[in-house]
């Protein structure tokens, strides 16, 4: 057990990932000091004008971890109780989430202490105004782009983009990501993730020498991430045989089962806008319900846990079937550390969070490419290059990888802040 | 039935009699209404249109006394074939009409009269006997006008006087005596001869009545015209002629008043005499508002007394608002059988009450004037109690004395009974008129019990409420409304208000219950019937998802369609939440949030199949979006992350992603705005906190109901002792609270805010709030606690409070956060902002503690030293046992339990040790089918899990183990549930099947219990799935239950082999 002393830090615990790999590039101390620490710190007041009149000052904040391969790009949150160490740790997550895929983009995170639930949407609307009033001489399509987060949408983003605009009196849409399409959004924003997991679980499948339209796959969640990658996996012609998801009604999770491949489009039609499926009429159909945590013991080639964090863990990492061979993260930390050990040591192959769903930041990167030169690509054209960009991507890691004998994850971390390094070595700074 | 031909003829000329005598009455009340022809001609007209009413007219004649004026036809003669009936004004006979026929006739009820032919001259002269009075008044009035618009004509008073003389001697006497006894009040001292006299009088007169009445009264009659004439000439020396016209015009009125007084003083006034006093009222067109403002209150007190309730609070209220004309136009649509002495209940009360206020509103605003009420009918209480003995129903009152589940298994039979007995043919009638006024509108019967006044609104929702399509012929619209109100009726007998009385000693109070029938508001949609939207409205908000929303800012339940959803809480489904004071602050800040929480399902009427229906509201907007009134501003659109206004061209009602959340009506229809104003005008009128149920059918806002604002027992403010020993008192508060009260708490679990807080893992972190869901399944149901540091189920940053979701907490009977000061800020709590909703619906209360705060307790002591159980609970969360403490309080305190009190009036909260077991216990919510889980169900289903596994012959049945899943261990079993056992058994397949059919009597048995129980009808009640070693060791399909780290099948106890 942890000797508890020091509380959790997310900050910290993202500056101890990074030793650890700095440990292995052996890094020198000023590289060490330059990425272990954000590059630019903003704290600032927002004076906002509430409905009854009185002024209220929130406070803002706008971290640039690292912006040497390209301006920053990161979510904007609004939370009663956000931290700057939160933002810190997000912001270089962001940095190495960017330089994996190899998209010319620094990292950056941002928010705003308040709680939406008991802002009104007019002051919602100031808040955001007031956020680039203050922030915008040090944000821009150049320099540093915000996107959508906790509790933000993109009405906000349109806000924040009107104000800039405003200011700058151009228009610059490529200020913002995360747009609706007709405002400076891209197509194939809703595939992207899922798309993008199924283009790295196709390089896996050729790299382990397996023929796609001979595996199965087990897949937790039944949200946008996986209904999109279960239409591509299948597609490419593998089969899913279970599917684990939400329950509203019973408050708990169920695994719907069939032996002979999910049919997608007909489950589609008895699952709510939450990913929900009705037990009843999947059961009509000749599904069988089985518990929700049954889908990690599915007799299956392929793992796509694409829910919450923190589903595979010690306890559960034992019931994985010997069939396993890949493990492909859809979900943002889904492997606890210790199943992290576990899937090691079984040979699993693993393709990392940070690489897997990348898809979505990609399709960002592609909506301020089309935002700035103000030339919209149709969805085709959109995916067709996030397959170039995630296969390429893979490739890389799993070379290294391969070269190194290194864990996939570690492969990952290795390849994201090696080019971050390269980039601020080529600049001079290091 | 009468098949022969004789029998129908019969029939036949029955109804011919019947129609020649309603034309005779029809033709009466035209004669009588033409008031611009004199006395003569209509009397003369009159003797003429008689006769014809009667069976054989050929040979009828019918002659009208008046004043000693006789009117008859050339050729009539008396003979031994007559009827006769006096004509009088306020009891004092002036006239009457006679009726013979001239020739023999065969015999019927009276002489060769017909029953009806008596009622039929009855009628004819109360008519005339009206007439007479008005043309009276009319004289009275016309002389009056005039003396008044020529002032210069020598006392106009003495016209009015000398009028009064010829028309209405015995009034003039009493105004006479009014005047005396005004001029001796104003210290006129000429006048006391005149009482003396008038005293003497009086007196002498009673002296001297067993002997010689006759004389006396001439003698006195005489005098009282003398008497008249000195009081009057006295009065013209002491006041003004103003002040003279004032008092007889008041007087007048006051005289004119008196039939209504006296039959509402009369206990014995059945509602149809005072229907008809009330009528009469307002037909002598008598300015209320000139009547002195004793009369009028004395009336209205009276008024309100007699057709609604004897509550003083009611009526004191009330009176300020009505005139005695609006009960004119409520006794329009009055249904009552004969004889009755009914009211109309509460919730006619209310409604009345309120409509009132809000017409006579000053409203600036602008915001009430188009507000409507939905048209209403009334069935008076006492109907049902006409309906049971006309059907000679009565033994059905000693079923509230029967067992529960005697009265369960009955009910289905007393509801058929009901519904195949008949109405009386007054009540009948009323119903047709009824249906005739709301054409072909759909309707609601609703119950308006007078139980209601006694035992607060929190009963109204025991009894049925129905609506109907009302399309048809108008037999078959008459037939579903007969059988509306009998199941209405017969629902006084249904089990779960007999069990509600039973449990507040309400049993022996009388089966009174009125009808109400209402207009459904709305608009046709495809074949269906619905408002675009309704829902009902808190003076008070008891549930803020804000600190900035003040408990005055009120809180609006919505929903698209029918009300009905929003009036009870839903497992399934949500209400949109508004607070009319706030109405910015939404429950639901982000997108995902606000589709989550929105309405998924709508109740309509169906207008094909003539039935209430839940349908889904996407697959409804899909098919029929643009007949959906005001649907634009009904739903927003869901573009990705983003809610926002229909554009103009949208919806795409085939593609379009939607979402129902009324912003346009609250925004530019101002819903919100007038759901306020309305809440604060009525609180401030009623002087309490209301609640209202409200439709909009796209245009208009229609008040459907108002009430007080009730409690059930558990949102009720809390009594808060002041005298709690210190050493009892776990914790109190004194910011933001709600009101509300949880009893009988038996478990706390208390997360340590500065051990969690100091755990530096992340892991480590995520399990806490894993070893809470645990907690959550493993402990009783609704008697448990959950206090923790910050922001329970926060999605950011995990140190701010635990990570949990809704599925986590959902057994916990109260959510507590608790803010404690961190250097010199105090952290903003959640109030439980990401599952608000979600523990709204569930009735699970939410408590913010500020320990730093000054004047309160926290007993962090007690929550840290007392015995942790968690690891004796849940071992596999031993390790957590420095930051989770669970307490088992009875154990911990010798007997006690914890108790949450909350008061929102005195904003202060406390949780107290005390003794188990309330007075009364928690209020059941009002049920839906399949909607509410209430307490007993998963309580009853375990127990008898747990009898299964201590009885089953183990050796016989080769069975290993029996455990226990699903709703039943969940707690989360309702009416309808299974319940889900897991047999590990190890037996060959002959002991199987034995083992299967043990448990099949079980089940059929169960089933059989739990339909008396609840009145659900299932084929069995075990659900059962075999598991062998071999599942086991797999861990494959439910084996996977057994020992799983979440939601693990739980060991029932079975007896070692026997």
């Amino acid at each position: 057990m942890t000797v508890m002393t020091k509380p959790f830090s997310s900050f910290e615990m993202a500056q101890t990932q990074f030793d650890r790999v700095a440990d292995v590039l052996q890094l020198d101390q000023g590289a060490c000091e330059l990425l272990r620490n954000a590059l630019r710190e903003f704290s600032f007041a927002i004076p906002t004008r509430m409905d009854d009149g009185r002024i209220q000052v929130f406070r803002g904040f706008r971290v640039q971890h690292n912006d040497a391969r390209g301006p920053s790009k990161g979510g904007l949150r609004f939370h009663p109780m956000e931290t700057l160490d939160t933002v810190r740790a997000l912001a270089m997550w962001m940095t190495w989430k960017c330089a994996v895929v190899d998209i010319p983009l620094g990292g950056g995170k941002g928010g705003v202490i308040c709680d939406p639930h008991n802002l009104s949407a007019g002051e919602q609307e100031r808040i955001c105004r007031g956020f680039v009033r203050q922030m915008g001489r040090n944000m821009g399509p150049n320099l540093d782009v915000p996107a959508p987060d906790v509790m933000t949408s993109a009405q906000h983003m349109l806000w924040m983009l009107d104000e800039f605009e405003a200011i700058h009196g151009s228009h610059q849409p490529g200020f913002i990501t995360g747009k609706p399409i007709g405002v400076g959004g891209s197509q194939g924003r809703t595939e992207a993730t899922g798309f993008g997991l199924v283009f790295t679980i196709r390089e896996a499948l050729k790299e382990l020498g397996i023929n796609a339209r001979e595996t199965t796959a087990s897949v937790q969640g039944f949200g946008n991430v996986a209904q999109h990658a279960i239409r591509l996996y299948t597609q490419i012609g593998g089969k899913v045989t279970c599917v684990a998801c939400w329950d509203q009604t019973d408050q708990t999770t169920y695994a719907y089962m069939k032996h002979a491949g999910i049919e997608l489009d007909e489950l589609l039609g008895i699952t709510d806008r939450f990913g929900g499926i009705d037990k009843a009429k999947a059961q009509e159909l000749g599904y069988e319900v089985l518990p929700g945590d049954a889908w990690i013991s599915q007799d299956v080639d392929i793992l796509i846990p694409a829910a919450l964090e923190n589903q595979i863990r010690g306890d559960n990492a034992g019931t994985i079937s010997d069939r396993v061979k890949l493990l492909a993260e859809g979900a943002n930390g889904p492997t606890s550390p210790e199943a992290d050990r576990i899937l090691h040591d079984r040979g699993i192959f693993v393709i990392p969070d940070l690489l897997a769903n990348a898809g979505g930041v990609t399709c960002s990167y592609f909506e301020q490419v089309q935002s700035n030169m103000n030339y919209y690509w149709d969805k085709d054209e959109v995916l067709g290059k996030l397959d170039v960009k995630m296969t390429s991507a893979f490739i890389a890691v799993s070379d290294l990888a391969r070269r190194r004998k290194l864990y996939m994850r570690d492969a990952a971390y290795l390849i994201a802040i090696d080019r971050v390094v390269r980039a601020c070595r080529d600049r001079g700074w290091l | 039935m009468p098949t022969s031909d004789d029998s129908i003829k019969q029939i036949l000329q029955s109804l011919q009699e019947r129609a020649k005598e309603l034309n005779c009455l029809y033709r009466v009340d035209e004669i009588l209404n033409r008031r611009d022809q004199p006395p003569e001609n209509v009397f003369q007209q009159l003797i003429e249109a008689i006769p014809p009413g009667w069976q054989y007219p050929e040979v009828c004649r019918a002659k009208v006394v008046v004043n000693g004026q006789s009117y008859t036809p050339a050729d009539f003669t008396a003979t031994e074939w007559m009827q006769c009936a006096d004509i009088s004004i306020e009891g004092e006979a002036v006239g009457d009409l006679t009726v013979c026929y001239t020739e023999k006739r065969p015999a019927e009820s009276e002489g060769p009269f017909l029953l009806e032919e008596r009622r039929l001259i009855n009628a004819i002269v109360e008519r005339i006997g009206l007439y007479i009075m008005q043309s009276r008044l009319r004289v009275a009035h016309a002389s009056l006008h005039q003396a008044l618009e020529a002032p210069t004509t020598a006392q106009p008073w003495g016209i009015l006087l000398e009028f009064l003389q010829r028309t209405d001697p015995r009034l003039l006497n009493r105004i006479t005596r009014k005047m005396i006894n005004n001029l001796c009040w104003h210290g006129v001292t000429d006048a006391e001869p005149l009482l003396q006299t008038h005293l003497g009088q009086t007196r002498s007169r009673e002296d001297e009545q067993p002997d010689e009445n006759r004389p006396m009264e001439r003698w006195q009659l005489l005098d009282e015209s003398d008497l008249t004439r000195r009081t009057f000439d006295i009065a013209a020396e002491n006041l003004n002629e103003a002040e003279i016209v004032q008092c007889i015009q008041e007087w007048i009125n006051e005289e004119k008043s008196t039939v209504l007084i006296k039959s509402l003083e009369n206990p014995g006034t059945g509602l149809a005499e005072l229907s008809e006093a009330v009528e009469r009222f307002e037909s002598a067109g008598i300015d209320e508002s000139a009547l002195p403002i004793a009369v009028q209150t004395s009336l209205k007190v009276a008024l309100l007394r007699r057709f609604f309730v004897d509550s003083l609070d009611f009526i004191n209220v009330a009176k300020n608002f009505v005139a005695v004309r609006d009960f004119y136009e409520l006794t329009q649509r009055v249904i009552h059988p004969a004889r009755s002495q009914g009211k109309l209940g509460g919730k006619g009360a209310g409604l009345f009450l309120a409509t009132q206020i809000l017409k006579r509103s000053t409203d600036n605003t602008n915001l009430l004037s188009n507000l409507k009420t939905p048209r209403t009918w009334y069935v008076a209480s006492d109907g049902v109690l006409d309906f049971i003995h006309y059907n000679n129903l009565e033994e059905l009152y000693n079923t509230k004395y029967m067992e529960i589940e005697r009265v369960r298994q009955d009910y289905p039979h007393v509801v058929q009974v009901f519904k195949n007995s008949r109405f009386t043919s007054d009540v009948l009638k009323g119903l047709a008129t009824a249906l005739d006024d709301f054409d072909n509108r759909p309707i609601i019967v609703r119950s308006s019990s007078l139980l209601e006044d006694r035992a607060g609104a929190a009963f109204s929702g025991k009894y049925k409420s129905l609506f109907l399509a009302n399309q048809g012929t108008k037999e078959q619209r008459l037939a579903a409304l007969q059988d509306a109100i009998a199941e209405v009726y017969a629902s006084i007998f249904s089990p779960d208000p007999i069990e509600y009385r039973a449990e507040r000693n309400l049993l022996d109070f009388r089966e009174e219950m009125g009808i109400l029938i209402q207009e459904v508001v709305g608009r046709r949609v495809g074949h269906y019937f619905l408002p675009a939207c309704a829902g009902v409205a808190f003076s008070n908000n008891e549930y803020r998802w804000s600190p900035r929303i003040h408990r005055e800012d009120g809180l609006v339940r919505l929903v698209p369609g029918l009300g009905t959803r929003a009036v009870d809480r839903m497992s399934d489904d949500y209400p949109v939440l508004l607070a009319p004071g706030q109405p910015g602050l939404r429950a639901n800040a982000t997108a995902d949030e606000v589709v989550r929480y929105s309405p998924k399902h709508i109740d309509v009427i169906n207008l094909k199949t003539n039935s209430f229906e839940t349908i889904d509201v996407e697959q409804l907007l899909r098919e029929y979006g643009d007949e959906y009134p005001a649907v634009r501003q009904v739903i927003s659109m869901v573009d990705q992350d983003r809610i926002r206004p229909p554009l103009p061209l949208e919806p795409d009602w085939s593609h379009d992603d939607f979402v129902i959340t009324f912003e346009g009506l609250i925004g530019e229809g101002r819903l919100v705005q007038q759901l306020g104003a309305m809440l604060n005008l009525l609180r401030d009128k009623i002087g309490m906190p209301v609640d209202i149920e409200f439709a909009h059918d796209g245009e208009d806002l229609y008040l459907v109901q108002c009430r007080a604002q009730s409690y059930s027992n558990e949102d009720a403010p809390a009594p808060i002792p002041q005298d709690i020993p210190r050493d009892r008192l776990i914790f109190s508060a004194n910011r933001h609270i709600s009101n509300g009260r949880v009893a009988d708490i038996t478990h706390i679990v208390y997360v340590n805010a500065a051990r969690y807080s100091e755990i530096s893992d992340i892991q480590h972190l995520r399990s806490v709030g894993r070893a809470v869901s645990r907690l959550n399944q493993v402990l009783p149901k609704r008697q448990f606690v959950l206090i923790g540091p910050g922001r329970w189920g926060s999605r950011g940053d995990i140190r701010l409070g635990v990570s949990v979701t809704y599925s986590d907490i959902n057994n916990a009977a109260v959510l507590i956060e608790v803010a404690r000061q961190k250097g010199n800020y105090i952290p903003e709590l959640s109030f439980g902002t990401h599952f608000f909703q979600d523990l709204v619906e569930a009735g699970i209360r939410y408590l913010p503690l500020y320990p730093d705060d000054g004047g309160i307790v926290f007993n962090e002591a007690f929550l840290t030293h007392s015995q942790n159980i968690l690891p004796g609970l849940v071992p596999e969360y031993s390790h957590l046992a420095d930051t989770i403490h669970v307490i088992d309080v009875p154990e911990q305190t010798g007997g006690l339990v914890l108790r949450v009190l909350m008061n929102a009036d005195l904003e202060q909260a406390a949780g107290l040790l005390d003794e188990p077991g309330l007075p009364v216990g928690p209020v059941s919510p009002p049920t839906r089918p399949g909607g509410q889980v209430t307490e007993q169900h998963w309580r009853w289903r375990l127990r008898m899990a747990e009898q299964i596994a201590r009885l089953v012959d183990v050796t016989r049945f080769g069975v290993k183990a029996i455990y226990i899943i699903g709703s039943t261990k969940n707690a989360t079993a309702g009416p309808a549930s299974d319940i889900d056992l897991i047999i590990h058994d190890a037996g060959d397949e002959r002991q199987r099947h034995l083992l299967a059919t043990w448990l099949d009597g079980w089940s059929g048995s169960l089933a059989e219990t739990n339909y008396l129980r609840t009145g659900y009808r299932t084929d069995g009640l075990l659900d059962v799935h075999y598991v062998t070693d071999q599942d086991i060791a797999d861990q494959s399909s439910f084996a996977s239950k057994i020992g799983a780290v979440t939601d693990a099948a739980k060991q029932l106890a079975i007896s070692s082999a026997s």
